[in-house]
């Protein structure tokens, strides 16, 4: 896949950029801010950017302010974030609409290399793929948590990787049961939660994280 | 027998009037120095015995001040401020003497016309009902007009002694608590400031090491060439020192330990080596200063230096500590581009920490520079 990426460590954009060349992906461009971020974005339309909340020159967000201005002009690139720490505040901002090719992953998770570019896999093909970590935060302070007591342990674990952006398929392989269990699981987590079902799985993944991030 | 409260504010107007008449009488004596005194001054020998004596009137002065018009001041002020009170305070105080004048004059012809009318002569030229009335309303203006005189002359007399002669005790004590309910506040947003400086330390530093160490090692692992993967092995194991040796600095910057073993000159002989540029070291102390002093001159010292190396683009830096037992000296100067401002981020910083430390922080750097940074901080 063709992609861009904004890091503003030197250290980490090369170290990127080598990575996903090893990988058969092509780096159209690597900048260091968000503000050329969106201007290389306009340019060359890659099919996913991968940034850096914490850039030049402030520090503060401009990476998922690049992010979200992206996602708006041109839906069909995906976006994949990744943070210092865990913030309730850009998740829940991210997924403010059921579009998916979107991601938002914890900075140190690129070290894990293959759970990371299983994340850009799936943010490229549509999808979206949060971090664990953050799942996990948005499960722990929830205001939805009664929903969440009817759940059984077992449909809490779905339910988790769910809201990663675990396909059914991922699911089933990654808790060594079938398939058809998994969808089970998903239609009586929809059930207890009062959710609709939609039709489209990232639009699922998405519906289920508004609702803990509401 | 008066009642208490009127008592005391009858015993207030006699005192104060008394001060005030003492003090028209002191005007003379006063406009007679300055005036005798000033052309002396043209000879320089004779200046110090001329702010002398300036000064032992000045104190005559504070000592009426103090006992009847309740103005406390100190006796922290100078010959030469003593003569220039002196020069303001005769006008004042001939005002009084001038409303006493007023007083004296307006009592005796109401002596004279009292008797006038007791015995019936003619107040003017001949007689007219409205004599009595007319010189009874005129009396009373006129006895309002001084009292408000003597007031006003009493406040001006305050004011002046507090803007001439030394601080109250109670003005120290008020500017004290003022000073450190500031310092208290700034101590705080140092101690902020240093976390955030902490954070982005190990950030930037120790964590962006840390994450590009297990790229490596994940694109070592993925690799499907032995040899590839070796050398991504080798460039994971640099990385990991490199990591190390950050974290390491890191850690120096938050606290360094050899403050406490060995001193500040260890210190900041070890600060000096680790510098990217040459630092020249004048340690002068004879002994240890107090630990709390030696940590803020340590950091002084730190944070001038990485200003230099970071903004200024200095090539050579000199750090000078000076100083007794009472009082210690350090200063920090640079060859840098200079323009550093008192209040920019870790400047303002160091000023909070020094002011907390009850010390000064003055920072001298026009553009162009050369930059000197200097603390000068008392000892407990």
């Amino acid at each position: 896949m063709r992609l861009i990426l904004a890091e503003d460590s030197i250290l980490l954009r090369e170290g990127l950029v080598r990575l996903l060349a090893e990988e058969g992906h092509e780096v159209v461009a690597a900048v260091g801010d968000g503000t050329t971020l969106v201007e290389e974005t306009g340019r060359h339309r890659p099919d996913v950017v991968v940034t850096d909340v914490r850039m030049p020159p402030t520090h503060s967000d401009e990476g998922l302010r690049a992010a979200l201005e992206i996602r708006k002009r041109w839906p069909e690139v995906g976006v994949l974030v990744l943070s210092q720490y865990v913030e309730k505040r850009y998740a829940t901002e991210l997924i403010t609409d059921d579009a998916g090719r979107v991601g938002y992953l914890l900075k140190d998770r690129v070290a894990q290399v293959g759970e990371f570019l299983d994340a850009l896999e799936r943010v490229a093909a549509g999808g979206a793929a949060f971090d664990p970590d953050v799942v996990r935060r948005l499960l722990a302070r929830t205001t939805h948590v009664d929903p969440l007591t009817r759940l059984t342990a077992r449909e809490r674990e779905v339910l988790e990787k769910m809201a990663q952006g675990h396909t059914n398929a991922g699911i089933a392989a990654q808790l060594f049961v079938s398939q058809s269990a998994v969808e089970k699981h998903v239609n009586a987590i929809f059930d207890k939660l009062d959710l609709v079902q939609t039709a489209g799985f990232s639009r699922r993944v998405l519906a289920v994280l508004r609702f803990l991030g509401s | 027998m008066v009642s208490g409260p009127t008592s005391a504010f009858v015993r207030k107007g006699l005192r104060t009037t008394a001060g005030l008449a003492i003090g028209g009488l002191l005007a003379f004596a006063e406009l007679a120095y300055v005036v005798l005194a000033v052309p002396v001054l043209v000879v320089p020998a004779a200046r110090p015995h001329v702010f002398a004596g300036a000064r032992r009137l000045a104190e005559v002065e504070r000592l009426r001040l103090a006992r009847h018009l309740r103005s406390e001041n100190s006796a922290d002020y100078s010959g030469r401020r003593a003569l220039e009170y002196l020069a303001i305070r005769c006008i004042v105080g001939g005002l009084g003497a001038g409303i006493f004048l007023l007083i004296a004059g307006g009592g005796l012809s109401a002596l004279v016309m009292a008797g006038q009318v007791f015995t019936g002569t003619p107040i003017g030229t001949d007689h007219d009902w409205y004599d009595v009335p007319a010189v009874l309303l005129f009396g009373i203006l006129l006895v309002f007009l001084a009292v408000q005189g003597l007031i006003g002359v009493a406040a001006l007399e305050r004011r002046l002694a507090h803007g001439f002669l030394g601080p109250s005790e109670q003005d120290l004590l008020r500017r004290r608590v003022s000073q450190l309910a500031t310092s208290r506040a700034e101590v705080i947003e140092a101690v902020n400031d240093e976390r955030r400086r902490i954070e982005r330390d190990l950030h930037d530093g120790g964590q962006q090491r840390l994450v590009a160490l297990g790229m490596v090692l994940g694109r070592a692992l993925r690799s499907r060439d032995a040899e590839h993967a070796a050398e991504l092995l080798r460039q994971a194991h640099a990385e990991s020192q490199e990591a190390l040796r950050e974290l390491r600095e890191v850690a120096w910057r938050v606290y360094p330990i050899a403050l406490d073993s060995g001193g500040l000159d260890v210190a900041l002989e070890s600060l000096a080596e680790r510098s990217s540029l040459p630092v020249e070291l004048e340690y002068t102390l004879a002994g240890r200063p107090d630990p709390a002093t030696e940590t803020v001159a340590y950091f002084v010292a730190s944070e001038a230096m990485t200003n230099a190396i970071k903004h200024a683009g200095a090539t050579r830096i000199r750090i000078s500590v000076r100083g007794d037992v009472t009082m210690i000296t350090v200063r920090i100067t640079d060859d840098g581009a200079g323009g550093a401002q008192a209040t920019g981020g870790g400047l303002s910083g160091l000023a909070r920490r020094v002011a907390a430390a009850d010390g000064v922080f003055t920072v001298d750097s026009p553009v162009g520079g050369p930059t000197v940074i200097t603390a000068e901080l008392p000892c407990a």
